[in-house]
């Protein structure tokens, strides 16, 4: 059979030890599963969605209870979204855990990252797209955020909102950032992310004269792996899309009033928990943008870790950058938990 | 490895038949597109039993969310329901602008005679300004009779009363105890509060406190258990401030309705209230009024009249009097172009009374339709003066033995 | 029978739970995609007093493209829509004609050139109560 594509990004045999689920956890093969399944359900609901003011609040509500599995679509794609981000944050600290970022892989985990912000701002730019009651205080303010870079500000915030005031003008902008303009980034770095595993040598294993173990599976097998764990998600994620909803609310008319607490989406809960402690520059650009800086500079300042190391799980030699991302992970899990607290 | 996939497939087939099977669970959509919005609403999958409402707002014409808010797309209750206005009531006097009002509803100036709201909103059984002021007064609160303070903070800028603001009652720290029990307990009637839970009093607020008869339906034909509601529903204890709410279920009306030391003739334990006090009396002119006596002004002579005068009467001539409104909405005496009808000194048409030939009248109950003939007093052989309308004196020989 | 191997059942199994699997999700895939959300479209149109239209009238409508005759025997009308795909007819000096595929028409709705090949469509005129016309396109 002459070889394919598929061929070419499955080769004939890769090591058994790296190929484990409780090695990599299946997570970055999860996460372009799920990148898939937005993309299906999202063009889906390209269908029936109204990207103007006035309808777009409707238009999702006629998604969710008129259209024949509108709603099962609709959850299907919000429950994927948020899985996502969970399980590309997974996939970050399993890099970071089996010391997987080093050379030759240092550019991929550039990419890698590349991909989770961008996750991070479609499953944002996404939940605008409600247009609904819930979304206009977390959208001023997630946008005013922008403003507060000096120089730049009013230029960034014109570029991704379109200028005036963020609840009456932002949504044709962010509809086309988030079906076109987020999204072929994330097709153009997903794949050259998926490229590089490749040609980087596969999942991170130590060079061959330290391997300690020299088994390797067929490319059947890892196939019928990677078949199992689209099995797995999948069922999960329509069993999810089924028996829970999707959050929705009124159409947004007009400023709300503020009668109760305007919550961030839950991925910017800590950023909302430090935005209550002073200036909105400093909690809400820099620190984030401080750790996310942070992480790219783990491969190249942090002592790098041996060769022997490589793919393995907890080594020593680059404890210090595990500590240092398992910080910022619990730091970032207490400010979320934190934001519950009245 | 290999055996995993085929029971895996098998879990996805039986997977994606759950959710098929989940989909077609789901309640089939009753859609209802009325007339009057030409938008798609789907309440009737749910409360496709509610009645309709009244032949005046067919709900073909009007549909749901017009009146009540509400999301007309959604199909689960608690999205549903998150916008409406005023819970189950859209006519509480909190929402009754947006709901009844509108901008081409029972809302507009007082020269085309369409100020309903405006003119309920400022009546004395909203704003109960003269018992506040009246309880102030008596304890100390305030130096005079006026009226400062009713149940909601309102203005009139056109007030014809002297009166162009109320603020809303809240009995302060220092205010005589007196003033706080009466706060507590004796502001339950008025058609801007929740009212005490009793089964035999049962009530809406707003507009429904009156016009709302039964479940779900509006009413011109308005009987006197439902002014009972409020009225005649107990006693006011004046040494402890509270309200003694009657126990019985009284079914005859002048035996057990009412006061045992008042007394009635014939026509105020029969006919409905709705028969003589006029919709300027109950429901407002528009403007703040400190009492009751301001506004209420039926008398025995407005039916009547006195040993000197007839009553007011007005020929209908013109097919757009609101006479003929009135009667199309309740056309109990079926009221015709050139009838003579009774009027009130103000001019407000008697529309269920008509002079007969000889000189008599006759009424139709309204909410009864009850039929009655009448005579006037003048020449009759009744000979107390015509000027004093007081209650002592048509009683005098009229009032019924009880 | 032939013998089935256990592999062999087990792979027509899999197989087959995955070609249901697939057929299930295209089904519910082509349920979703038939959907129409539109509000139905307007079929009454209310034309105003009939004393606008006096007898021996012929009266072109525009919403909806429509000839509105009075005759003897009452109110008639038929439809301007080109029989043949559905553009509006405009007038020529004999009857209607039109400008998509060159199909033309009489002024009774006959058709007199190709390539439409059915007359125009004859509507529903009914006098109401207050008077007034009322046209139904259904």
């Amino acid at each position: 059979m002459r070889p394919s594509f598929f061929h070419h990004l499955h080769p004939p045999t890769i090591p058994a030890a790296q190929a484990r689920w409780r090695h990599t956890l299946a997570a970055g093969g999860i996460a372009i599963f799920l990148m898939l399944i937005l993309g299906v359900t999202g063009i889906l609901e390209m269908f029936y969605y109204v990207p103007n003011p006035e309808e777009a609040a409707l238009s999702v509500q006629a998604i969710t209870y008129h259209v024949p599995f509108g709603g099962f679509i609709r959850n299907l794609h919000y429950w994927a979204a948020q899985l996502l981000l969970i399980v590309s944050a997974i996939h970050l600290l399993r890099v970071v855990f089996t010391a997987a970022y080093g050379q030759p892989r240092q550019f991929n985990y550039l990419l890698g990252l590349g991909l989770f912000v961008l996750a991070i701002l479609l499953d944002f730019t996404g939940y605008i797209l409600r247009w609904d009651m819930d979304i206009c205080w977390p959208l001023t303010t997630g946008t005013n955020l922008l403003k507060t870079i000096p120089l730049i500000g009013d230029f960034l915030f014109r570029i991704t909102v379109g200028g005036g005031e963020a609840c009456s003008t932002a949504l044709l902008r962010f509809y086309t950032w988030h079906i076109f303009g987020l999204t072929i980034i994330v097709f153009i770095l997903g794949f050259w992310h998926a490229f590089r595993v490749r040609r980087d040598g596969g999942i991170a294993v130590p060079p061959p004269q330290l391997r300690v173990v020299s088994a390797r599976i067929s490319r059947n097998e890892l196939v019928r792996r990677e078949a199992l764990a689209i099995f797995v998600v999948g069922i999960i994620l329509i069993l999810m899309a089924s028996l829970l909803p999707a959050p929705i609310a009124p159409a947004m008319t007009g400023k709300p009033g503020i009668t109760e607490e305007a919550r961030a989406p839950w991925f910017f809960l800590w950023v909302q928990q430090m935005l209550k402690w002073g200036d909105p520059f400093i909690f809400g650009v820099l620190i984030p943008l401080g750790v996310l800086i942070l992480l790219v500079l783990i491969p190249y300042i942090f002592p790098k870790p041996a060769d022997s190391d490589i793919g393995r799980w907890f080594p020593k030699s680059n404890r210090f950058a595990q500590i240092v991302v398992g910080g910022i992970g619990l730091i970032v899990i207490t400010l979320t938990l934190l934001s519950f607290v009245p | 490895m290999k055996k995993t996939l085929t029971p895996a497939s098998g879990l996805l087939l039986l997977t994606l038949l759950f959710v098929w099977w989940w989909n077609s669970r789901l309640p089939k959509a009753v859609e209802l597109t009325p007339t009057l919005t030409g938008q798609a609403e789907y309440c009737l999958t749910c409360h496709a039993d509610v009645p309709e409402i009244s032949p005046s707002h067919p709900t073909a014409t009007f549909g749901c969310v017009t009146c009540h808010g509400g999301e007309r797309l959604a199909l689960d209750a608690d999205l549903a329901h998150s916008t409406m206005r005023g819970g189950a009531n859209p006519s509480d006097l909190s929402v009754v602008e947006q709901s009844c009002g509108g901008t081409s509803c029972h809302s507009g100036s007082e020269a085309d005679d369409r100020h309903h709201i405006q003119r309920v909103m400022t009546s004395i059984q909203s704003t109960y300004a003269g018992a506040i002021a009246n309880i102030r007064y008596t304890f100390g609160a305030q130096t005079d009779l006026n009226a400062y303070s009713g149940i909601t903070t309102l203005t009139d800028e056109q007030t014809q009363t002297g009166i162009a603001s109320l603020a809303a009652f809240k009995a302060a720290g220092d205010d005589h105890p007196f003033i706080q029990k009466f706060g507590e307990n004796c502001l339950t009637c008025h058609i801007n509060a929740t009212p005490l839970e009793d089964e035999n009093y049962t009530r809406h607020t707003g507009c429904a406190a009156c016009h709302s008869t039964a479940q779900h339906t509006f009413a011109t034909a308005i009987p006197y258990t439902q002014c009972n509601t409020c009225h005649n529903r107990g006693n006011y204890d004046l040494r402890t401030m509270t309200f003694v709410e009657r126990t019985d279920q009284p079914t005859k009306r002048i035996d057990d309705y009412y006061q045992p030391i008042a007394q009635f003739t014939q026509c105020e334990y029969t006919l409905d209230c709705v028969d003589c006090h006029t919709r300027t009396e109950v429901m407002g002119n528009g403007d703040i009024h400190a009492n009751k006596k301001d506004i209420q002004y039926t008398q025995c002579k407005t039916c009547h009249g006195t040993p000197t005068e007839q009553p007011l009467t007005k020929k209908l001539t013109d097919p757009n009097d609101i006479a003929f409104t009135l009667s199309f909405l309740n056309p109990v005496g079926d009221l015709k172009l050139g009838d003579m009808i009774l009027i009130t000194e103000k001019g407000e048409p008697l529309w269920n009374t008509r002079v007969l030939s000889d000189g008599t009248y006759e009424l139709f109950g309204k909410a009864t339709s009850q039929y009655f003939t009448f005579n006037p007093v003048m020449g009759s052989g009744c000979t107390q003066s015509g000027d004093d309308q007081s209650s002592a004196y048509c009683h005098e020989c009229h009032a019924v033995e009880r | 029978m032939s013998e089935l191997s256990r592999r062999d059942f087990l792979k027509l199994a899999r197989d087959g739970f995955l070609y249901l699997s697939g057929a299930l999700a295209l089904g519910g895939l082509l349920r979703f995609l038939d959907h129409d959300p539109n509000p139905a479209a307007k079929t009454e149109f209310d034309l105003g007093p009939a004393s606008n239209y006096p007898l021996n009238s012929r009266t072109i409508l525009s919403d909806p493209p429509a000839v509105l005759l009075h005759t003897e025997s009452g109110f008639s009308a038929f439809s301007l829509v080109c029989t043949h795909l559905g553009c509006s007819l405009g007038n020529d000096s004999v009857g209607f004609s039109c400008l998509c595929h060159g199909s033309r028409f009489d002024a009774d709705g006959t058709v007199t050139h190709g390539p439409a090949d059915k007359p125009l469509r004859y509507l529903r005129v009914e006098v109401m109560d207050e008077g007034n016309l009322k046209l139904f396109t259904a």
